[in-house]
This record gives structure tokens, sequence and C-alpha cells, in this order.
């Protein structure tokens, strides 16, 4: 080590700055304000979740007290014209068009209720990362 | 913020007060802080020129500190650890005031302070005016080179700058100090 690095040392060594009760205080609320802040947030992302928890429940039960039966015995029915049409179709341009056909009169309830579930997915999956 | 269990805080090792700030105790935080801000004051200062500044930084290091003590491993690792958050917090300060620490990659050539009254006279400036007359990236690498004792792999990974970058700054940092401080 020469003679400058030892300087340089030694300089560096006595750059201390003295201890200053203001700057701690000012942490010491800063940290009192972030735990206040982090407990506000949790206990409104507990609620977030509770709501959309709620939420979702109710859309599923009112979808499928409104629909579901009729839902379930349309799909059902749709999948029996679908097989009927694959096992009796003479060419396989006509079977693809009776299967798109079969699928597309049920679909508007299923995309419903499939839209339910997505929104409520999406409510509690945004509330979870909030 | 009062005390919490029967630790007492005045006379607590770092370690305790440490353990004590991971279980959230605001006390040994406030305890930890206390003891360790001439230290960190003093690193922020030395790498930004206004003091203000420093402060602020610093400040806001120990609160990411309070905010990240559980990812800290052991009590022993706290000062490189911190010291690590301080460079963080500093070069994303940095960033925010759209400095130019893209002039790390640059060759510019030393400032002329052979040329300045002080240098021309020959007299004997203190280390925080002639660490001023580098660049943010001399004064940072030198910094953490000399005053941390860091060597220049460490300082690669801190600050995330290429090693030949870091080299570059160091000697040519040193060199500026050396003609600043060493009596004619």
């Amino acid at each position: 080590m020469t003679d400058f690095d030892a300087l340089l040392k030694r300089s560096f060594a006595e750059a201390h700055e003295p201890v200053d009760d203001g700057f701690t205080v000012k942490i010491e609320h800063a940290v009192v304000r972030r735990e206040a802040a982090l407990k506000i947030r949790n206990l409104a992302q507990t609620v977030g979740l509770a709501a959309a928890g709620a939420t979702l429940l109710y859309g599923g039960y009112a979808v499928y007290g409104g629909f579901g039966q009729e839902v379930l015995g349309a799909a059902g029915i749709e999948l029996a014209r679908a097989h009927g049409a694959l096992n009796s179709a003479p060419t396989v341009g006509a079977t693809a068009q009776d299967v798109l056909q079969s699928i597309g009169t049920g679909m508007t309830q299923i995309m419903l209720m499939t839209a339910a579930a997505l929104a409520g997915g999406a409510v509690l999956y945004r509330t979870t990362q909030d | 913020m009062a005390a919490r269990g029967s630790l007492n805080l005045a006379e607590a090792t770092e370690a305790a007060l440490i353990v004590a700030a991971q279980a959230r105790n605001q006390a040994a935080f406030s305890e930890l802080v206390k003891r360790r801000q001439g230290w960190a004051r003093a690193l922020l200062r030395r790498m930004c020129q206004s003091h203000a500044e420093a402060d602020d930084l610093a400040q806001e290091a120990f609160i990411k500190a309070w905010d990240k003590m559980s990812d800290l491993e052991t009590p022993a690792a706290f000062p490189g650890w911190f010291r690590r958050i301080a460079v963080t917090t500093f070069l994303m300060a940095k960033r925010r005031q759209k400095a130019v620490f893209e002039e790390i990659d640059d060759a510019s050539p030393i400032a002329s302070e052979e040329s300045s009254p002080e240098a021309a006279a020959g007299a004997k400036i203190d280390l925080e005016k002639a660490l001023a007359r580098l660049s943010d990236a001399e004064r940072l690498c030198v910094t953490l080179n000399h005053g941390e004792g860091l060597s220049h792999g460490e300082i690669v990974e801190i600050t995330g700058l290429p090693l030949g970058t870091v080299k570059s700054h160091v000697l040519r940092g040193t060199d500026k100090l050396r003609r600043l401080l060493e009596p004619q």
C-alpha cells in the first residue's frame, strides 16, 4: 500500500457523520406511517376478497337458478344431436355443417355461463393481486 | 415507539436488534438506525454532491431496509446488505433525475482540476471537496473501493456496471484524488 493509499483510507475513515437524532425520528415516523398504511391495505384487501367471493357465489347461484337445468338439458340434447349427425352424415362436409349447427344452437347459453364465470374469476384474481 | 419484550435496546447487540427488527419490532429498528445512520449518511454524502439529497436517500434506504428486513438471511450480513440497498437507492435517484449515468461508459477526459486555483497553488483540499470534483460514476466507484473496501468484482455486482468500466473509474478517480489531496 502506497502512502497515498494509506492517506485515502484514513481520509475515508475520518469522514464519519455525527449522529443526528432528527434523522432517526424522521425514520421512526415514516415507519409508523408505513405500518398503518399496510394495515389499512390489508384490511381493504380482505374486504375486497370477501366481496369478490360473495359476488362470484351469488353470480353462480343466479346463473344456475335461472338457466341451470335448461342449459344442462339443452347441452345434453345438443350433444346427442351432434353425435347423431356425426353417425348419420353422408359426407364429411355435411357432418361438419350439422355439428356446427348443433353446437351453435346451444352456444349462446354456454357462452353466457362461461362469461359469468370468467368475470367472477377476473374480479377475484384482481382483488388478490392488489 | 415503545420497546417490546425484555430487549434492552441501548445495550443490545446489533445482531439482537436486527433479529428483533425482523420480527417487526419498530423500537429495535429505530435503535439500529441510530447506530448505523452515521455510516449510512457518510456513505451517501460521499456519493452525492448535496448533503440534503444524501440524507433523503439515506432515509429512503432505511425505509426500504425496514420493508425488506425479512430478506436478510443473517444479522452478520447486514452491512453489505444495507450498502447494496443504499447504492441501489442512489442509482435509482440518479436515473430519476435523468443524470447522464451512461457517461460511465465514456472516455471523458479528466476534468481540468489542474487549472483550478487550489491545484495550481498546490493546496491540499479535504476529501469531500476532492470527491466533488469527480464525476458521479467515478465518485461512486472510488467511494465503494477505497471507502468501503470493496473489490472491483463486488462493485460490479452492486452497481451492475461492466468490470472494465469500474476499473477505469476507480483508476481515474483515484488519480484525480491523488492530484487533489497529495501535498505538492
